[in-house]
C-alpha cells in the first residue's frame, strides 16, 4: 500500500468542504498603523454578512504570551492586519464583498526596525501590556511598559550585575561584563532578515458551533494551545472547544496558535452556520513570518584562544503582535551563547515591537538568527588569533559535565564528534589551507518544561490504535509514533493507527513544536504501554514531563531537559566580480541519539539544510512604508531542485541513546558555515542574506 | 459571456475588430495569471486555440515560427536547433520545462514583460514581427516592438501572427545573471550576436525594454583586450537601470558593464577567426 | 459554456463560465483535489496536470483551451506505477503537497528520456524538476528516486 501522500488519497484542510458552509474573506488594512474612523459595507450586497472591529470587542483580546491581539482590528498595526470579515454563500461572492466594503483610516505613525523602536522618540505600537496565563505562556514575562519591549530576557552567570533594562545602542562595559581577563576582544553586529515560511498548502480553517460547543478543524502545529485561547476568548471552558487537526502541507511553524481560527468562529457564530477561511499566497506573507533580529556579540578570549567572556545582544523584530516572540527571544538569547564554555556570560534579548507583520515560530526558532552572528564571530576571533577555526573551537566547545551558561550541566553532548564530521566533509586541513571552507557548531533547545500525554486503545486482538496530539505535518510523526508503539508493543507497525489528533480523543500535549515530539512521545507511550499491559489490555495511559526552564531575569536553571546539537561546513566558491557565490558543497552532522525512522529522519535534515540554503543566499522579506514587496513566489523565491544539489549530512547516533528530535538541527549552522567560508576568501559578511549585491558590498577591498 | 475560437486567423483579426473589448488568448499563460488575480475581468474572449497556421515552425532562408508556437517546441526543435543556436538557447533559459510547455513566441513579444529572455535574444538576431489586423499586415523588427513597460507598438486590434528570423547567425552567446534561485527570472541577461563581422549586443531585464547601443557595438575590436570593457562601460553608462527583488539600480548598472564585456569575450574567438578568413 | 473534456482516459461533461481555470474544473467540479493551488502564478507546480503527456500549470490555464487534449491528474496514475513505486520506495515525500506535480512530471520527463533512449544525470533530472518547489525539501530523494526509475 503506497502512501497516500504520493497519489492525493487523503486530504489537507485546504481540501475540506463541509455541507451548509460559507466563505469568508478578510479586508486588510493597508497601512501599517491606523485607527479604523468608519466602515462603509453599503456596497456589499444584502445576503453578504459583514463582521466589523466593534461587533467583536467585548470577546477581548488572545495572544498565546502576551494578549495584544483582537479578533478584528479597530486600530491596525501591520499592513495586512485584519480589519474587516466577510461572508457569503460562495467564495467568488465573498472576495467581490471584500473589495467592496470602504474602510476609512486615520494614520498614526510607525516604526519598523527593531532598535529605532527603542530609541528615543519611537512610537508605541501598543498602549498597554497584558501577559496571558495561558499554558504557552510557561516562563516569566517581562514586558517593559512605555516601551516596545514586549518581553525582556536576561543571562548573567554568577558575579555579573543585572545592566540597563533595555537598550539600542548599548556601551560595553568590561569591567561588568567580564571581559577583564581577555586579552583579545572581537565585537561585531549582525542582522538577519524576516523571511516567510512558504508552506506549500495556505492556511486553511473550517470553524462551527455545534450545541454551544465549538468545533474548528484547522492546519496547526498546537491544537491544546488553539483549544485554550480560544475557549478564553468565547467565555468557554476548554472541553466545549474541539479542535480537530489533519495532516497539513507544510507548516514550519507558520500554522501555529490562533492565526484565523479566531475570526472563522466569530463569523460562525454569527451566521450560525460553519465557515472556512482559507488563505490566498499574498495573504501568507502578512500573516506570520520568522523574526527579523540584530543581534551583536562581543566575545573575549585569552592569547591561547581559550574563551573567557562572551556578551550578546539580541533586538528581536516580533512585529505588531508578540505571538510566541517571547519565547523565540529567549532561546535566541541562549543559543548565541553557543555550546561553549566561558568564564562569563551576559546575554540581553529583547522582543520587539514594530509595525511589521507579526513574527512567530519559525523552523530552528531564534537559534538561527543568533548562531549566525555567534558562530562567525567565533571565527572572526579565529582570523584575530591566527588560530585554525576548527581548533579554536576545540579548545572550548562543551564536554558532558561542563556547566553551560544557565549553570545547567550538560549531559550526552557530542559537539567534538559532530564538528570533526563537518571538518571531514570538506576536507578540512588543520593547520593548512581551508580557502573556500567554513565551519559551524551549535546547541538549540528542546522545549522546557513540558508535557506529554499518549492514549493506547486495543481495537481487536491485533490491532492497536494511539492517541496522540501530535499534529503532522510532514515530519511523518504518525509513522514514527506507530513504529515506537508497535517496537513497545511487539506487532507490527502497520497493526498500529495513528489518526490525526481531535482534542476531544487525545490526551493534553504541549504542542508539536521545538522537535520534542518523537523524544516525548516515545516516552510517553513507554509509559503507556506499561499501563496497558498492568492493567488487563485493552487501555493505557501514559504520562510524562521533561522538568525545568530558566529565571528569566538570570537565565539560570534548565533550559532544555536535552540539547539539539548539530555541525555544518561548506565549501563555497565566489565570482569576485558578480558576487555570486556558488556552494561546492555543504554538509549537516546532527546529533541524533536514536534514528526511528532513517528515511524521515533524513529527509527533516535535508528538508532543514535546504531552507537553510534559501536563508543563506536568498531569503528575505523587504518592506516599503511596512508594506511587503512583492508578496508571490515570483518576486519571492525559494530554493528549487536546482539550488540544493550539493548537500549531504550524518546522523550521530550512540547506542542506548535517547531519540533527540532531528526536525531542526540542520538550519542553524549552516549561514554561519557558508558565511565563514566566504570569509576566508576576502569578505566579511554581516547581514543576509549573501546575495550577489551583498556579498559585493561586504568586500574587504570594496572599491 | 462568449468563448470564440476562431479556425484562421483572417477570422481572429476580424473578431477583434468587431469585439474590442475581447480578450484575446494565445497559449493562456499571461491571461491566466491576470484573469486569476482578478485583474482581468473578461466577458468575452476570442481564442487561437484552433488557429492550426499560427503553430507552423518552417526553416529556410529564414526562420518562420507562427505565434502560437510554445517556447517548450523551439526548445526541442532539431533544424532550430541546428540552424538558429540562439534562438534555441534563448528559449530553452526560460524557467521550467512546464512553463516553456505553454509559453508562447507570441505571448512572450506579445506581453513585453521586461525581465523576459526572448526578446533580447531576438532583436540580436535582427528578427521581425508580422501583425495582423483587418487594416493589412506589418511587419515590425522586434526591436520597434516592445516600447516601454508591458507596452508594445502594435494597435489594439494588431495580433503577431508570425516572428522571423534571418538565417546565418550561427556565432551567439545568451548570458542570465540569475541573483537568487537558479529558477529565478534574470537580474540581468545580454544576448550577443555576430553576422558579417558586426556585433550586436542586447541587454535585457534591466530596462523597460530591452536595450541596444550599434554605435558602441560598431567600435569593438575583439583583438582589442580593453575594447570590451570600453563597450560595457558604455551600455551600463547609458541604460537608467531598475531595481527590484533580484538586484537594485546600482548593482545593475554594475552588473551590465561585467556581463556585456563577458558577452563580448566569449565571442571574441569567433570575430578573430572570421576577421582572420576575411583577410 | 459547456466543455467536453478528457480526463484520465474518460470523457466528462462540464458547464462552466469560460474564465474558470482547470484547476477549479478539476477540484471542485471534477472532485479530483490532486492537483493544488499554491502559488496562483504558474511557477510552483502543485498544480501540475499533464496534458498530451506534458506538464502544466493547470491555475493558469483557462478550461476551454483543455478541450480537445488528454488531461492527465495524479488520480489517473495507478498506484504500481513505476514512479509511484519509486517516490514510496525512496520516501520521497515530507507534506505531499507538490508530490503529485512531481509524480507527473517526472512521468513525462521519463517518458521522453525513453524516446530519446538516453539515461538523464542528476543534474538533468533537477533541472526537469526545476519547476516544481518543495518547501519541504525532498528533492535529494525526489531526484533518487527518479534516477532509479531512469536507470
Amino acid at each position: 500500500m503506497t502512501d497516500p501522500r504520493i497519489r492525493a488519497s487523503m486530504r489537507y484542510p485546504n481540501d475540506l468542504t463541509v455541507p451548509g458552509m460559507w466563505h469568508a474573506r478578510l479586508v486588510r488594512s493597508p497601512y501599517a498603523a491606523a485607527r479604523v474612523t468608519g466602515i462603509d459595507a453599503s456596497l456589499v450586497p444584502q445576503d453578504v454578512v459583514v463582521l466589523t472591529p466593534s461587533e467583536v470587542e467585548p470577546l477581548g483580546r488572545y495572544g498565546c504570551q502576551i494578549s495584544d491581539q483582537h479578533v478584528l482590528a479597530g486600530v491596525a498595526r501591520h499592513v495586512g492586519d485584519p480589519v474587516v470579515a466577510v461572508a457569503a454563500a460562495d467564495e467568488a461572492t465573498a472576495r467581490e464583498a471584500a473589495s467592496l466594503v470602504e474602510v476609512s483610516y486615520e494614520e498614526l505613525p510607525v516604526v519598523f526596525d527593531e532598535r529605532d523602536a527603542l530609541r528615543a522618540g519611537a512610537p508605541l505600537v501598543h498602549d498597554t501590556r497584558a501577559v496571558s496565563d495561558g499554558d504557552a505562556a510557561y516562563f516569566g514575562l517581562r514586558p517593559i511598559e512605555g516601551t516596545n519591549v514586549c518581553h525582556r530576557f536576561r543571562i548573567r552567570t554568577a558575579g555579573l550585575p543585572q545592566g540597563e533594562p533595555y537598550t539600542a545602542d548599548p556601551e560595553p562595559d568590561d569591567h561588568a561584563e567580564g571581559f577583564d581577563g581577555a586579552q583579545v576582544i572581537v565585537d561585531e553586529t549582525f542582522r538577519m532578515p524576516a523571511v516567510q515560511h512558504v508552506a506549500m498548502e495556505p492556511h486553511a480553517c473550517i470553524a462551527g458551533w455545534r450545541d454551544g460547543r465549538l468545533e474548528v478543524t484547522t492546519g496547526t502545529q498546537t491544537p491544546f494551545n488553539m483549544r485554550q485561547d480560544l475557549a478564553r476568548l468565547f467565555g468557554l471552558p476548554d472541553t466545549d472547544v474541539r479542535v480537530v487537526c489533519p495532516p497539513m502541507g507544510g507548516s514550519f511553524g507558520a500554522k501555529t496558535f490562533v492565526r484565523n481560527e479566531a475570526i472563522a468562529a466569530a463569523v460562525a457564530r454569527r451566521l450560525d452556520r460553519p465557515v472556512r477561511l482559507a488563505l490566498d499566497r499574498e495573504e501568507e506573507f502578512v500573516t506570520l513570518t520568522r523574526h527579523a533580529a540584530t543581534v551583536r556579540v562581543r566575545l573575549g578570549a585569552a592569547r591561547d584562544g581559550r574563551f573567557v567572556a562572551k556578551r550578546v545582544w539580541c533586538w528581536v523584530n516580533t512585529g505588531a503582535y508578540a505571538d510566541c516572540g517571547p519565547g523565540v527571544a529567549m532561546k535566541m538569547g541562549y543559543a548565541g551563547v553557543g555550546p561553549y564554555r566561558f568564564d562569563h556570560v551576559a546575554v540581553d534579548s529583547f522582543c520587539v515591537y514594530t509595525n511589521l507583520p507579526p513574527a512567530g515560530a519559525f523552523r530552528g526558532y531564534g537559534a538561527a538568527q543568533s548562531v549566525w552572528a555567534s558562530e562567525r564571530v567565533t571565527d572572526l576571533m579565529a582570523a584575530e588569533l591566527g588560530v585554525d577555526p576548527v581548533e579554536l573551537r576545540r579548545r572550548n566547545l562543551l564536554v558532558d559535565g561542563d556547566r553551560f551558561c544557565t549553570g545547567e550541566t550538560m549531559h550526552d553532548v557530542h559537539f567534538q564528534e559532530l564538528l570533526d564530521d563537518a571538518a571531514r566533509a570538506v576536507d578540512w586541513q588543520p593547520g593548512g589551507d581551508n580557502r573556500g571552507k567554513g565551519v559551524a557548531v551549535m546547541l538549540k533547545g528542546m522545549q522546557t518544561p513540558s508535557r506529554a500525554e499518549v492514549g493506547l486503545r486495543r481495537v481487536d486482538d491485533g490491532r492497536f490504535e494511539v492517541l496522540s496530539g501530535t499534529t503532522e505535518m510532514g515530519q511523518g510523526s504518525a509513522k514514527a509514533i506507530a513504529r515506537l508503539a508497535a517496537d513497545l508493543l511487539g506487532v507490527d507497525a502497520d497493526q498500529v493507527e495513528v489518526p490525526p489528533p481531535d482534542t476531544d480523543r487525545v490526551p493534553y500535549d504541549t504542542r508539536t513544536t521545538s522537535s520534542r515530539s518523537t523524544h516525548m512521545m516515545g516516552r510517553a507511550l513507554e509509559a503507556a504501554v506499561d499501563d496497558l499491559k498492568n492493567s488487563g489490555g485493552d487501555h493505557g495511559h501514559g504520562r510524562i514531563a521533561n522538568e525545568g526552564g530558566l529565571d528569566v531575569d538570570t537565565g539560570q536553571g534548565i533550559a532544555s531537559s536535552h540539547w539539539h546539537q548539530g555541525a555544518a561546513a561548506a565549501a563555497v566558491e565566489v565570482d569576485d566580480e558578480t558576487g555570486l557565490l556558488t556552494l561546492r558543497s555543504v554538509h549537516a552532522a546532527s546529533y541524533a541519539g536514536r534514528v526511528v525512522d532513517r528515511a524521515a529522519a533524513e529527509l527533516q535534515q535535508e528538508g532543514s539544510m535546504t531552507m537553510a540554503i534559501g536563508t543563506t543566499l536568498f531569503e528575505e522579506l523587504t518592506f516599503d512604508q511596512g508594506h511587503v514587496v512583492g508578496p508571490n513566489l515570483s518576486d519571492y523565491n525559494i530554493p528549487s531542485a536546482l539550488d540544493c544539489a550539493a548537500v549531504s549530512q550524518t546522523l550521530l547516533e550512540v547506542e542506548g541513546a535517547e531519540v533527540h528530535g532531528l526536525g531542526e538541527t540542520a538550519l542553524p549552522p549552516v549561514p554561519p558555515a557558508i558565511g565563514n567560508a566566504l570569509a576566508t576568501l576576502g569578505y566579511r559578511p554581516t547581514e543576509l542574506p549573501l546575495t550577489p549585491e551583498r556579498v559585493l558590498g561586504c568586500a574587504e577591498d570594496a572599491s | 459571456m462568449t468563448w470564440m475560437a476562431p479556425p484562421t486567423v483572417a477570422e481572429a483579426v476580424r473578431l477583434k475588430a468587431e469585439w474590442p473589448e475581447a480578450t484575446l488568448v494565445a497559449g493562456g499563460t499571461f491571461v491566466g495569471i491576470l484573469t486569476r488575480q482578478g485583474l482581468l475581468a473578461g466577458d468575452d474572449w476570442i481564442s487561437l486555440q484552433d488557429v492550426g497556421e499560427l503553430r507552423e515552425l518552417s526553416t529556410g532562408s529564414e526562420l518562420a515560427l507562427g505565434a502560437m508556437v510554445t517556447h517548450r517546441r523551439i526548445e526541442l526543435d532539431p533544424d532550430v536547433a541546428a540552424g538558429w543556436p540562439g534562438v534555441r538557447q534563448v528559449f530553452a533559459a526560460v524557467a521550467s520545462p512546464r512553463v516553456r510547455n505553454a509559453a508562447t513566441i507570441g505571448g512572450v513579444l506579445g506581453d513585453a514583460d521586461y525581465a523576459s529572455d526572448p526578446p533580447a535574444m531576438l532583436i540580436a538576431l535582427d528578427a521581425w514581427v508580422e501583425a495582423l489586423s483587418v487594416r493589412g499586415l506589418r511587419r515590425v523588427p522586434v526591436a520597434d516592438l516592445i516600447v516601454g513597460h508591458y507596452q508594445t507598438s502594435l494597435e489594439e486590434d494588431e495580433l503577431i501572427t508570425r516572428v522571423l528570423v534571418p538565417r546565418g547567425r550561427q556565432h551567439v552567446t545568451f548570458r542570465k545573471l540569475r541573483t537568487r534561485s537558479r529558477e529565478d527570472r534574470p537580474c540581468v541577461a545580454v544576448a550577443a550576436s555576430l553576422h558579417e563581422g558586426r556585433v550586436s549586443v542586447v541587454v535585457g531585464a534591466v530596462a523597460e525594454r530591452p536595450r541596444r547601443f550599434p554605435d558602441l557595438c560598431a567600435t569593438w575590436d575583439p583583438a582589442d583586450g580593453a575594447s570590451a570593457g570600453e563597450i560595457a562601460a558604455g551600455y551600463a553608462d547609458r541604460i537608467d537601470a531598475i531595481g527590484d527583488n533580484r538586484g537594485s539600480a546600482a548593482y545593475r548598472t554594475r552588473m551590465i558593464a561585467v556581463e556585456v564585456r563577458r558577452a563580448l569575450d566569449t565571442l571574441a574567438p569567433a570575430a578573430l577567426t572570421a576577421q582572420a578568413a576575411a583577410r | 459554456m459547456n466543455l467536453l473534456l478528457q480526463v484520465n482516459g474518460a470523457p466528462v461533461q462540464v458547464d462552466v463560465e469560460p474564465g474558470v481555470m482547470l484547476l477549479e474544473v478539476l477540484r471542485d467540479r471534477l472532485g479530483l483535489p490532486g492537483a493544488r493551488g499554491t502559488c496562483g502564478v504558474g511557477l510552483c507546480g502543485t498544480c501540475t496536470v499533464l496534458l498530451d503527456g506534458e506538464p502544466i500549470s493547470s491555475c493558469i490555464l483557462l478550461a476551454p483551451l483543455a478541450q480537445g487534449h488528454a488531461i492527465t491528474t495524479i488520480e489517473g496514475v495507478p498506484d504500481d506505477d513505476p514512479v509511484v513505486r519509486a517516490f514510496d520506495r525512496h520516501h520521497a515525500f515530507q507534506c505531499g503537497y507538490c508530490i503529485p506535480g512531481m509524480v507527473l512530471t517526472a512521468r513525462s520527463f521519463l517518458a521522453e528520456c525513453a524516446r530519446a533512449r538516453r539515461c538523464p544525470s542528476r543534474e538533468q533530472i533537477a533541472e526537469s524538476l526545476g519547476g516544481n518547489l518543495c518547501r519541504c525539501g525532498c528533492y535529494v530523494k525526489i531526484i533518487d528516486a527518479v534516477q532509479e526509475v531512469s536507470s
